[in-house]
């Protein structure tokens, strides 16, 4: 042969021989025994529930065997498992109809987070140092349960406190029944932007203290107040399939929709109309549009029943807000008030509502009742036939039996706050961050750094969980039994209720196990209140009283009817029974409505300081701020600013100008709590005494992703709370802005133009 | 020797020891701070070491590769047992799935249970480990191809066709050159569609 | 019947949600870029939600518009690649042969749109997120280009299913990621070549248009016009 082949072949062959041994490190592993019966390259779709949010959609999840790597008694190896590869919506759900929200798609990453905790960690060194090591999950029990039987010794049961999200279903019953038959106070839940005003205005005005579900599909003029329904507000999903339909979805008809807010939020983008309008003022507003429909016998005026009944100076027409002195509070012109009275009492159906941050003002009860009141003058379901009936009504409850009851009588805050100061001797956090999800001034940071023993069984670490002494890492929500009961979004009754979709990927388990299991060790009373062992036994127990009561799945026997419900990933009541409202205006709400509801907002923060509202708003990709750690979510552009990776403030273009700020110039935000260092973005959609900040950002510990990263608008809110509720009112606030920086400091990331502030590599040679 | 030869030499040497140096590999696992309870490491595309990434782009990849337990699949078939007894889901979906090690103990747990292989398929279940079977057919991960079985099986080829004779075979040999030519000519031949996105998306 | 996909959008019942553009994110593997290579603008989007403002304070206007590879039949990107990885399938599709791929970026500098983008490094994801990955999707390494695909893989998943069944395709019997996701079915994906699906007819609609239909690119995206808003001022 040739040389040159000779060489080519030998020199080939050679490396291939000697370096053959040399291989991945992956090929190294050992391979456990497949413990699951799939075919690969063939999925299977299994129901869950989307736990990303309180709307609580119902998920599909698209299943297929994968290698994974896990760790097996301390030992690393691959096993074939089967692996979620792709979210979408439940068509079996009433609420999002297999529909799914950008958030609601990400839940994947939250199952596969190179964050999550993967066994139970103990504190080794001081609190928050970060400092853990891995202890066995019997060890783990043994502690937790001899620090609650230290607490029944010493006869001071009402010392354990449990700290969570708001939930509804049997997680909350399980969690309720626990605390009970240990003797500790009622759980705490707590969520930053939690709807206690709007529940406590439904209760007053239509006789339910829940959020509305909303059937915009029917609608011809749609009437918001500052709600984002279609980004972030109540059930966003199902609430978007009905802006769909009442857009496009009847031939010759096209609602209209106007949005009256401050910041021009996503949905705002979308409105015909999109009026601004001072904060706080937006209930005035209503009963202006209301005095006008009123005047001029539009709408008779018993047609707002009980709602109007709460308004005082209603039966005789609203003497004080007529349009020009609505005009001098609103900052819009009488002329446009009374055009909107018009057109929405002429509109065949029409629907008013609000959300937001209208009611997150000291006034924030009262701008709920008037839109209301508004709302009952006006979607008065003048259609007949099928399609008629109110478009704004709500959820139909679920057989009492099994009813998740939803205490509305205290909101978050007081709730959080009371707890800052019981100095607790134990603490259990379920899903609850409060260090960064509660204003820096309720002080919950130091009130936890008193308490003796904290435990949380959160997956990841974050600011809280950074400063417990014991974490029971849990199972990502599709590794787990689920169960919901959606406050809003469907006019059937429905109930979540779906199996694990995968198989634990590591050492956790599941927290409502784990107390199941801890009732079982202390016996006594908890055997009688929490007799199941494991937490789906519980769940067949709570559900299958359903199946006599509503017959629609047409099922014979308990066990028939657990395995179909498991199989849709809930129960659906057998026809649409929303709940209207109550027309019958007692006398005992005219009383509750009468006395003492502000009706003029007050700001934290004088206004010669303090020149500028400052308005928080709940993120369309990073939530709250609890999906931050998701690179997807991360990655996301704003879909109005396009910035990403980032935090920023939103500041009307001609303030900028004035205040020589520019395009991603770093800029201080001051309130009456402390200040923040946030990039500017400029924009024609706010108000010039406004700025606005999405939440989400400004962890200082939360993973990979989302540490140190930007700044957390809720850290600086002053406690200022709407009266009658005692809700936080995180509108209320504030503040003063200062340039300190150019586009250089502030890092700020855009997805189209506007590279500001990042070095690159072209500019450093 | 002359200058070129010894050139040639040279730079052979030198290539083999820059090839030894990358043979480690080039990835470091990702590190974040002080968590030993958090999962570490990247994936990617990109070939671990340098030797994979060299045995993909030269296809050099053993014919007969030797597999942890001496199977033979000459005396399964020629006892009666068919392709997809073991091989489920070929004519489902896009893999052949290579059978559990409980499924071989279901017969060997009384089947020629002194044989010595068996013995160690017994040992691998009581560990609780799978059988890590050395992978035979595949196509390389820059080639892109996405192969279904499934509709292949279900136009009547015969498994003969691509793998070869199995009662011919012990383990797996690939007997059958399976390129992009050997595919094409039997789409043209059966006069199935030829387009790049029936295989490569 | 030999299909020709196509894929309408609603520009009125377009919220600017984006679930569309994190459900193709995770169905079709599209790696995420990370905050550095994010700011030199080299992130993955095979469909992007633009947003254009009119106007000013108080009556600024927004518009949302999803934006994805038209698909086109004239399309200016597929004379131009060297190596024909960019190339027309049978049934209407802009192909991308990633193995045919050798990142010319002729493509994405000829196409109109700004709808393909390229792989400047290999992709990464930090264990366990890899495990998501779609395994009916190719993971795409450095140096190739990609575009919205129209979901391929799930076309031919379900035309083997349905010749395994012996029948036809029916018109919403699978769709697009992003179709899918879409909550107020401002998406719409099917056959432009089946008279009755509900992709049909709203590319005959009265208020259906191209984008920069113009330049003769004969786009298969077909987007309906929003509809009038009342152009009251707050004066």
């Amino acid at each position: 042969m040739e040389r040159r082949n000779f060489l080519k072949i030998s020199a080939l062959t050679g490396v291939a021989a000697t370096l053959d041994a040399c291989h991945a490190p992956d090929k190294q592993l050992i391979r456990f025994v497949q413990e699951e019966d799939l075919v690969p390259g063939i999925a299977t779709i299994k129901p869950s529930i989307c736990t990303l949010c309180s709307a609580g959609c119902g998920l599909e999840v698209r299943v297929m065997q994968g290698d994974a790597e896990v760790i097996r008694n301390g030992q690393t190896g691959i096993i074939k498992m089967g692996l979620a590869k792709k979210l979408e919506g439940n068509p079996r759900s009433p609420v999002n109809q297999g529909k799914l929200c950008a958030r609601g798609q990400a839940g994947l990453q939250v199952l596969y987070h190179p964050d999550r905790i993967t066994h139970p960690i103990q504190r080794t060194g001081a609190r928050g140092s970060g400092e853990f090591q891995q202890i066995s999950w019997d060890d783990a029990i043994k502690e937790v349960s001899s620090h609650l039987s230290g607490l029944q010794t010493s006869k001071s049961m009402s010392g354990l406190s449990f700290l969570a999200r708001p939930l509804r279903g049997q997680r909350r019953e399980l969690i309720g029944k626990f605390l009970k038959a240990f003797g500790a106070p009622p759980a705490v839940w707590y969520e930053p932007f939690d709807e206690a005003v709007l529940r406590q205005a439904n209760l007053l005005s239509f006789g339910h203290a829940a959020l509305p579900t909303l059937n915009l599909g029917r609608a011809d003029y749609v009437l918001s107040f500052g709600a984002d329904f279609l980004g972030t507000w109540n059930s966003p999903v199902s609430q978007s399939i009905g802006y769909g339909a009442m857009r496009q979805g009847r031939a010759g008809r096209r609602a209209k929709f106007v949005q009256v807010e401050s910041r021009m939020s996503q949905t705002g983008a979308n409105a015909d109309e999109w009026i601004a309008c001072k904060p706080g003022t937006e209930g005035a507003l209503a009963l202006g549009i209301a005095h006008v429909i009123l005047r001029e016998k539009l709408a008779p005026n018993s047609a707002a029943s009980r709602a109007g009944a709460q308004i005082a100076g209603w039966a005789a027409g609203l003497p004080k807000y007529t349009p020009q002195v609505v005009e001098k509070q609103t900052g819009i012109s009488a002329a446009v008030i009374t055009r909107l009275a018009h057109e929405i009492a002429r509109s065949g159906a029409a629907t008013a509502f609000a959300g937001g941050a209208p009611l997150a003002q000291t006034n924030g009860l009262f701008n709920a009742l008037a839109v209301n009141a508004l709302e009952s003058l006006v979607d008065a379901g003048r259609e007949t036939g099928s399609n008629s009936g109110p478009i704004l009504s709500f959820a139909p409850d679920v057989p009492t039996s099994i009813a998740a009851k939803l205490e509305t009588s205290q909101a978050s805050l007081a709730s959080l706050t009371a707890l800052a100061k019981a100095t607790p001797q134990m603490l259990l956090l379920y899903d609850a961050n409060p260090i960064y999800f509660a204003p820096a001034a309720t002080k919950i940071r130091e009130a936890i750094a008193k308490i003796p023993y904290v435990v949380s069984f959160g997956s990841f670490i974050d600011e809280t969980s950074a400063q417990a002494d014991l974490i029971l890492p849990e199972h990502a929500p599709l590794e787990q039994w689920l169960d919901g009961q959606p406050e809003s979004g469907s006019t059937q009754a429905y109930i979540s209720v779906a199996p694990p979709a995968v198989a634990p990927l590591h050492n956790t388990r599941p927290m409502t196990d784990v107390l199941l299991g801890l009732a079982h060790q202390l016996g006594g009373d908890f055997a009688k209140a929490l007799p199941w062992t494991s937490f789906d036994a519980m769940l067949k127990a709570a559900y299958t009283a359903l199946r006599t009561q509503d017959a629609s799945m047409k099922t014979k026997t308990d066990d028939e009817f657990w395995t179909a419900v498991q199989k849709d990933g809930g129960w659906v009541g057998a026809s649409p029974t929303a709940q209207a409202r109550s027309a019958a205006a007692t006398s005992k709400s005219a009383s509750i409505s009468a006395s003492g509801i502000q009706s003029e907002p007050e700001f934290a923060g004088a206004a010669a300081d303090f020149p500028f509202y400052f308005q928080p708003y709940v993120s369309q990709s990073l939530g709250d701020g609890s999906t931050a750690n998701l690179p997807w979510m991360q990655e996301l552009p704003d879909v109005l600013t396009t910035a990403m990776w980032s935090s920023w403030v939103e500041i009307n273009q001609k303030t900028a100008a004035k205040l020589g700020i520019q395009q991603g110039d770093l800029v201080e935000i001051q309130s009456t709590q402390g200040s923040l260092r946030v990039p500017a973005v400029l924009s024609p959609g706010i108000a010039p005494d406004l700025i606005a900040m999405p939440t989400g950002q400004g962890h200082e510990d939360f993973g990979r992703f989302a540490s140190k990263r930007g700044a957390n608008p809720l850290a600086i809110l002053a406690l200022v709370t709407e009266g009658k509720t005692g809700s936080l009112a995180w509108a209320a606030t504030r503040v003063k802005i200062t340039r300190v920086g150019g586009p250089e400091q502030a890092k700020l990331v855009l997805f189209s133009g506007g590279l500001s502030g990042f070095p690159h590599e072209e500019e450093s040679r | 020797m002359n200058l070129r030869k010894g050139l040639l030499i040279g730079v052979g040497v030198a290539g083999v020891a820059v090839l030894a140096a990358f043979a480690f590999p080039t990835h470091a696992a990702s590190s974040s701070a002080t968590d030993e309870f958090v999962t570490r490491g990247i994936f990617t595309p990109a070939h671990p070491t340098a030797v994979d990434a060299f045995q993909d782009f030269f296809e050099v990849h053993p014919e007969h590769p030797a597999q942890p337990i001496a199977y033979t699949h000459k005396i399964h078939l020629l006892n009666g047992m068919q392709c997809v007894t073991c091989h489920v889901g070929v004519d489902q979906g896009p893999e052949a799935q290579i059978p559990n090690v409980t499924v071989c103990m279901t017969c060997h747990v009384a089947i020629d249970t002194d044989n010595s292989e068996i013995k160690k398929i017994a040992a691998y279940q009581a560990r609780g480990e799978a059988i890590p079977w050395v992978r035979v057919y595949n196509y390389s991960d820059s080639a892109h191809v996405m192969f279904n079985h499934a509709p292949h099986i279900r136009a009547g080829v015969d498994c003969v066709q691509c793998h070869g004779d199995m009662t011919k075979q012990t383990t797996a040999e690939r007997k059958v050159n399976l390129n992009m030519g050997y595919c094409v000519e039997c789409h043209k031949q059966k006069q199935v569609s030829v387009d790049c996105a029936t295989c490569h998306y | 019947m030999s299909h020709k996909w196509g894929l309408a959008v609603d520009l009125d019942r377009c919220t600017g949600c984006e679930a569309c553009v994190v459900a193709c994110r995770a169905e079709n593997n599209i790696p995420t870029a990370g905050e550095d290579q994010a700011a030199r603008g080299r992130t993955i989007q095979w469909i992007r939600v633009e947003r254009t403002w009119e106007g000013d304070f108080p009556n600024p206007k927004v518009r949302f518009q999803p934006v994805l590879c038209q698909q086109c039949d004239a399309a200016p990107c597929e004379p131009v690649c060297p190596t024909y990885a960019s190339y027309h399938t049978e049934e209407g599709l802009n192909g991308q042969v990633y193995n045919r791929c050798i990142g010319t970026r002729f493509c994405a500098n000829a196409c109109p749109y700004t709808v393909r983008s390229f792989n400047f490094f290999n992709p990464a994801w930090e264990k366990p997120l890899n495990l998501q990955l779609n395994p009916d999707v190719s993971v795409r390494s450095v140096g190739i280009m990609e575009k919205c695909t129209f979901c391929v893989q799930r076309i031919k998943s379900a035309e083997i299913l349905a010749e395994s069944e012996k029948r036809e395709l029916k018109d919403g019997e699978f769709t697009t990621a992003c179709a899918q996701s879409c909550a107020s079915k401002a998406l719409v994906f099917g056959d432009l070549n089946d008279p009755n699906s509900e992709v049909t007819r709203m590319a005959t609609s009265n208020r259906a248009t191209k984008l920069l239909g113009e330049l003769g690119t004969k786009p298969n995206v077909t987007y309906l016009e929003r509809g009038t808003w009342q152009d009251a001022t707050n004066s």
